[in-house]
């Protein structure tokens, strides 16, 4: 966080020395990914992928490589219990990680074998780099994309002025930035978890129902699904942007200064829902399961099933069947709550994310990438298994809508305790595990601590979100009856 | 800060919303009046302090298992001088001889196998420490690499196991008795007789449920060092073929005497790792000379790396066998320049007196605490502060705790030099059966220690002050950070009545972001502090030079960098409204995370450190508002704010420590780089406080003083 602010706040510099353009925005990218090749060139030291908070049994690359292991030795690679992953991951991550952990044993000089697997973690981690730096680029084109509705919609409210231009600085560029600078993304991707790609596939279908491409949308969201099964509920805000077209202010404005003018109808044009381009999206969403399944089975088909891939993938993210601790609360909770009741505590849990889709549906149906936003928001603190590329997701994200939120509450309480209890819960784990000295509740403190943080996050960034549009309506009924 | 943010929606409230709930008015209440409770929760906090003594509770033994003294002691004269004739022989070697060290492992080794008991070496080469800033982080084992070093020196420890007869092996008690093969020393061999008595009864035994370890460990290269590798090995067993290979070529290629000795000695000894189950506790044993002590003593060590603390019971065990079994005086370290304070008597005449006019009026409060007393804890309780703080373990049994084994030192010191055989035998009698007593309570363990207190502050042998006690002390410091930080915030981010713009356009203000660019000012004195504070890995690879010149280059190059950042950061514009408000907020939250992490990593260090740092950035406020104002009140603040800022920079308040404690005679600026050399070498989590909360912290507030706003 301190890391992402600051450097958004020199590229804020540097892009008001370049007077626009790409340049400053370019550099610093260029040094986000210099950056985390220089972290990858250490990776003894920082033994990052053996964090809690950054491999969770989904995204841990370890049990990727038990899974290709497995694999190769004519086995299912869901045996065990050790891989969880999609079977398309193993086939194109599996190749980078065996190399490196079958020459790890067999060579027997120190030497060479230190070189050897510096090169094969450096020729793994570089999908995780590129990922990234496609995840920033697709950051930057959605917000440009965003930017430009947004000027537009005000242009035709009238609202739009001078010092709507905040210096020469989008804030495209800036998500992306925060995206790439952020030390949470820095340490799931130098890491080594699978998260960067499951954020690449998340942000590739907003990407792709900002532009208005279905099939690129409906591509992205079969992925991301497949990948992490919680990104099934963009559908609804991937839908509304491709209805609605992407964020602009509530409908009610335009309809209400249609009446104020009347005879003028070229502005009710925007508020149609074009049904055509849904029914493109679901025709190539069902396309592109139909393919990935079939992919799928064709990669399971010698030692499992389609079935079992279900079962172990997605049964496992329901079921909440490993219990190692993580930055999430529901490992505690289903460790202590008895074996009767977790059926029942399965489908509460599960079922606050569903609880809360339609009524924010409804409420920011005008605003579907801030819904999107939201929903991944929510689903990353109720997620049975978190991991700090979630939260990277969302924070880059949030910088999609810095016009929007810029007289948000609580901006300074944030950040302080993000980058607290970052430090904290790290401090706590050590003190549990290795120390012998605290236990499992010191450790879960800074996990439910996080989770009011998030809760915090989502509940002001919504209501200044709600209070943006309010003054929007005061503004343009103030202009109406002038 | 939560309450900050309501207090800007409670400014700006319209007119049809509700009133505040009742816990936002509180918090607004304390925002509001922040300069009336920083300064009343700051002195409670001291005098929470310096109340401490008083307030500790007797220990008592919280593990029923232990049942500590409740079974006589078997220990007889025949293993006294048994232990004496072992003792004897040792001794009587030729100190001289090259292979004395060879000789004497032989003897030893010859002893315990004639005891039944199986009988092991175990080689190492001391480790030099390294620098690891990351290692509090990790595991134990992952800081530590297996370099190959020089083969000129080694140690060999000996190590005698005896298994219990009717136990399945899976756990251990460990006893540890440094002893230097090459020198001959009457302490030591003392010790040896000691340990060696307690062994050869524990071999006869039938009661023991955990498997006994006796480490003789080779203290030519220290003793931390020995115990330390043993312990790894113990631990982590090397199956990689190559580093095994390096090692062995290493004792065989070099080592002639070595292998004579393996020659000489007998089939049963073998040359492999032997190994017993987990770790239940270990006791280091040592025996001292201190000259004019008016009874045999009993010291006990307990500080391990980074403050950690064996579990109490373990301390309590020990004193309890020793006062009231063995009629030893039980005594831990204090700091003795505290009892020459005469302000320290006065203020416990002070409390004495409180105590006893509160005793007059209602006999149940009694709280009182004579004067002795309380300057006695006090000393003690320094010192087991500053132990705690410098994170550095106070003897060998540091080693444990890295594995979580709880281990204490216990260094017995007679009175006198025994010269009389009965008094000696007498002597080693008492405190073998101090030592039999424990390792027969430890036995009767059903779990790994967990009833008693880990987190404590010993102000006695027989008092302690548990951390629901300190932590009140130190959370009354710290309470008025983010509380004036809140306000802070709040002043600097107040609605401009007069800026507002045109109210029919679209005003998009970045206004609640700007504390955004105090942030980043704060970030870059930060990263200047990881700087400064991995310098010294880099300065002292150069060689031949002294600590003083490696001060003067790091201060040199450190003053280099921030100038440097300081040029490159410069803003031309002029001051901001505001900006030193949102600057002091920011270090100041900053300040807050940093003790607050500190105090969970290490508690000693987060309270001396909140007790410089909480006045210093509370009271920073830039020097030419203060000129300009010219009140008595602003020149107090002046003179408060110069001196906290010139104490608190580190090598002035190392140097004033120093010479508090020691007189200010010869001071040398080599001192200051040596004592933090040893933090490093140690990975004490202190020295990554100083050099990335504290340092950056004092720039921070030094660069506040002198804002020109």
């Amino acid at each position: 966080m301190a890391t992402a602010n600051t450097e958004e706040e020199k590229s804020k510099s540097e892009q008001q020395k370049n007077h626009g353009g790409g340049g400053g925005f370019t550099r610093w990218a260029v040094l986000a990914v210099i950056f985390r090749l220089i972290l990858i060139y250490f990776p003894g030291n920082l033994n990052l992928s053996s964090r809690p908070e950054v491999s969770t049994p989904l995204t841990s690359i370890r049990r990727l490589a038990e899974g290709y292991w497995l694999k190769q030795s004519s086995m299912s690679p869901y045996a065990g219990s050790m891989y969880h992953g999609s079977p398309l991951l193993l086939s194109v991550l599996g190749p980078l990680t065996v190399k490196r952990t079958i020459l790890t044993y067999s060579v027997a000089n120190a030497e060479l074998k230190g070189s050897l697997v510096t090169f094969y973690a450096v020729g793994c981690s570089l999908v995780f780099v590129l990922a990234d730096l496609i995840s920033g680029i697709l950051i930057r084109a959605t917000g440009w994309k965003l930017q430009m509705t947004y000027r537009k919609s005000l242009k035709s409210l009238n609202l739009l002025n001078k010092s709507t231009d905040s210096g020469g600085l989008s804030s495209g560029d800036i998500a992306a930035l925060v995206y790439l600078w952020n030390p949470f993304t820095i340490v799931a991707c130098v890491g080594l978890s699978t998260s960067p790609v499951e954020n690449l596939f998340t942000i590739l279908t907003l990407y792709g129902a900002a532009t208005g491409i279905a099939p690129l949308a409906a591509f992205g969201w079969v992925m991301a699904t497949h990948l992490s099964l919680y990104p099934a509920i963009l559908i609804i805000p991937v839908i509304l942007l491709l209805g609605y077209g992407p964020d602009a202010p509530p409908s009610k404005l335009f309809r209400s200064k249609e009446n104020g003018k009347v005879g003028d109808d070229t502005s009710s044009q925007d508020i149609i829902f074009s049904w055509g381009r849904v029914l493109h999206l679901l025709v190539w969403t069902s396309m592109w399961s139909v393919y990935v399944l079939v992919l799928c089975s064709i990669s399971v088909k010698q030692h499992s099933s389609l079935q079992e891939m279900f079962q172990r993938t997605y049964g496992f993210i329901l079921t909440v069947e490993d219990l190692s601790p993580n930055i999430g609360v529901l490992w505690y909770f289903f460790a202590e709550v008895f074996d009767f009741f977790r059926d029942f505590f399965l489908i509460v849990f599960h079922s606050n994310i569903l609880f809360m889709i339609l009524p924010l549906a409804i409420r920011l149906k005008h605003r579907p990438c801030f819904l999107a936003f939201v929903y991944i928001a929510i689903s990353s603190m109720l997620k049975s298994y978190p991991s700090v590329g979630d939260p990277a997701l969302y924070l880059g994200l949030l910088g999609l809508f810095l016009d929007e939120l810029a007289d948000m509450q609580f901006s300074f309480f944030l950040f302080c305790g993000y980058v607290g209890v970052s430090l904290l819960s790290p401090v706590m784990h050590n003190l549990w595990i290795w120390r012998g000295t605290g236990n499992a509740n010191f450790y879960y403190a800074t996990a439910m601590a996080y989770a009011c943080f998030q809760i915090v996050l989502v509940v002001e960034s919504v209501s200044s979100m709600l209070n943006h549009d309010r003054k929007l309506m005061k503004l343009s009924a103030s202009k109406l009856q002038k | 800060m939560a309450e900050v943010e309501k207090k800007e929606v409670a400014a700006a409230t319209p007119p049809w919303k509700p009133k505040p709930r009742p816990i936002v008015r509180l918090g607004i209440v304390l925002i509001s009046h922040s300069l009336l409770v920083s300064v009343v929760c700051c002195t409670a906090g001291v005098v929470a302090l310096f109340l401490l003594p008083m307030l500790a509770k007797n220990t008592y033994i919280s593990e029923n298992a232990l049942m500590p003294g409740s079974a006589s002691s078997m220990l007889s004269n025949d293993d006294i001088s048994e232990a004496e004739r072992l003792a004897k022989d040792l001794t009587s070697l030729n100190s001289g001889a090259a292979d004395a060290g060879i000789e004497r492992r032989r003897v030893l080794a010859k002893y315990l196998s004639d005891l039944g008991v199986e009988v092991g070496y175990h080689k190492f080469e001391p480790h030099q420490n390294q620098f690891h800033p990351l290692h509090f982080f990790s595991s134990p084992d992952s800081g530590l690499s297996r370099e190959n070093g020089s083969c000129s020196s080694y140690g060999i420890n000996v190590v005698g196991i005896i298994r219990a007869p009717q136990a399945d092996g899976k756990e251990a008690i460990v006893l540890v008795t440094p002893f230097n093969f090459r020198k001959n020393s009457s302490s030591e061999a003392l010790s040896i007789s000691i340990g060696y008595a307690v062994f050869s009864l524990l071999s006869r035994v039938t009661w023991l449920a955990k498997d006994i370890i006796w480490l003789v460990a080779d203290s030519q290269y220290g003793e931390y060092a020995s115990v330390a590798s043993w312990l790894r090995d113990y631990h982590i067993p090397v199956f990689s073929a190559s580093s095994s290979h390096n090692a062995d070529s290493c004792f065989e290629g070099n080592n002639i005497n070595l292998l004579r000795e393996e020659s000489l000695d007998r089939t049963e000894i073998s040359s492999g790792f032997r190994r017993a189950g987990t770790m239940a506790a270990a006791l280091v044993l040592k025996v001292t000379d201190v000259k004019g002590q008016l009874e045999d003593t009993l010291s006990v060590y307990a500080e391990a790396s980074n403050g950690q603390m064996p579990n109490l019971d373990l301390i309590n065990v020990v004193n309890y066998l020793a006062v009231h079994r063995q009629g030893l005086r039980v005594k831990v370290e204090k700091f003795l320049s505290v009892l020459r304070w005469e302000w320290i008597w006065v203020l416990g005449d002070t409390l004495n007196f409180i105590g006893k006019v509160a005793g007059s009026l209602n006999p149940e409060w009694k709280f009182g605490i004579s004067t002795p007393d309380y300057v006695e804890g006090t000393a003690t309780l320094a010192n087991s502060l500053y132990r705690q703080a410098l994170g550095i373990p106070t003897g060998p049994h540091g080693a444990f705790r890295d594995f979580q084994v709880d281990a204490i030192t216990l260094e017995i010191s007679p009175k006198v030099v025994y010269t009389n055989q009965g008094r000696r035998n007498e002597f080693i009698l008492r405190s073998a059966r101090l030592i039999e007593g424990v390792v027969r309570s430890v036995n009767n363990l059903l779990e790994k220690f967990h009833q008693s207190f880990f987190l404590y502050l010993l102000t006695s042998p027989a008092k302690f002050v548990s951390v629901g006690v300190y932590m009140i002390g130190f959370a009354l410091l710290v309470a008025p950070l983010p509380l004036v930080a809140a306000s802070l915030y709040v002043d600097a981010n107040k609605p401009d009545p007069s800026s507002q713009g045109p109210k029919h356009k679209l005003q998009i203000n970045f206004k609640p972001w700007k504390w955004l660019s105090a942030a980043k000012q704060v970030f870059t004195v930060h990263a200047w502090g990881v700087f400064v504070s991995l310098l010294p890995y880099f300065i002292s690879q150069i060689p031949n030079s002294t600590p003083a010149a490696h001060s003067i280059i790091w201060f040199s190059l450190s003053t280099f960098g921030l100038l440097v950042l300081y040029l490159i950061t410069k803003s031309h514009s002029k001051p901001q409204k505001g900006e030193w408000e949102n600057l002091k907020s920011v270090t100041i939250s900053v300040v807050f995370i940093g003790l607050l992490l500190m105090s969970v990593v290490n508690f000693a260090t987060a309270q001396i450190g909140a007790l410089v740092l909480v006045p210093a950035c509370l009271l920073a406020q830039p020097l030419k508002l203060d000129i300009r104002d010219a009140s008595l009140k602003s020149f107090l603040r002046i003179a408060c704010n110069v001196f906290i800022s010139f104490v608190a920079f580190p090598p002035v308040g190392f140097f004033v420590l120093k010479g508090v404690n020691e007189g200010f005679g010869d001071m040398d600026v080599g001192e200051f780089w040596t004592w933090l050399e040893s933090l490093w070498a140690w990975n004490s989590a202190t020295y990554i406080y100083i050099g990335m909360v504290h340092l950056p912290c004092w720039v921070l507030c030094l660069h506040i003083l002198l804002h020109s706003c």
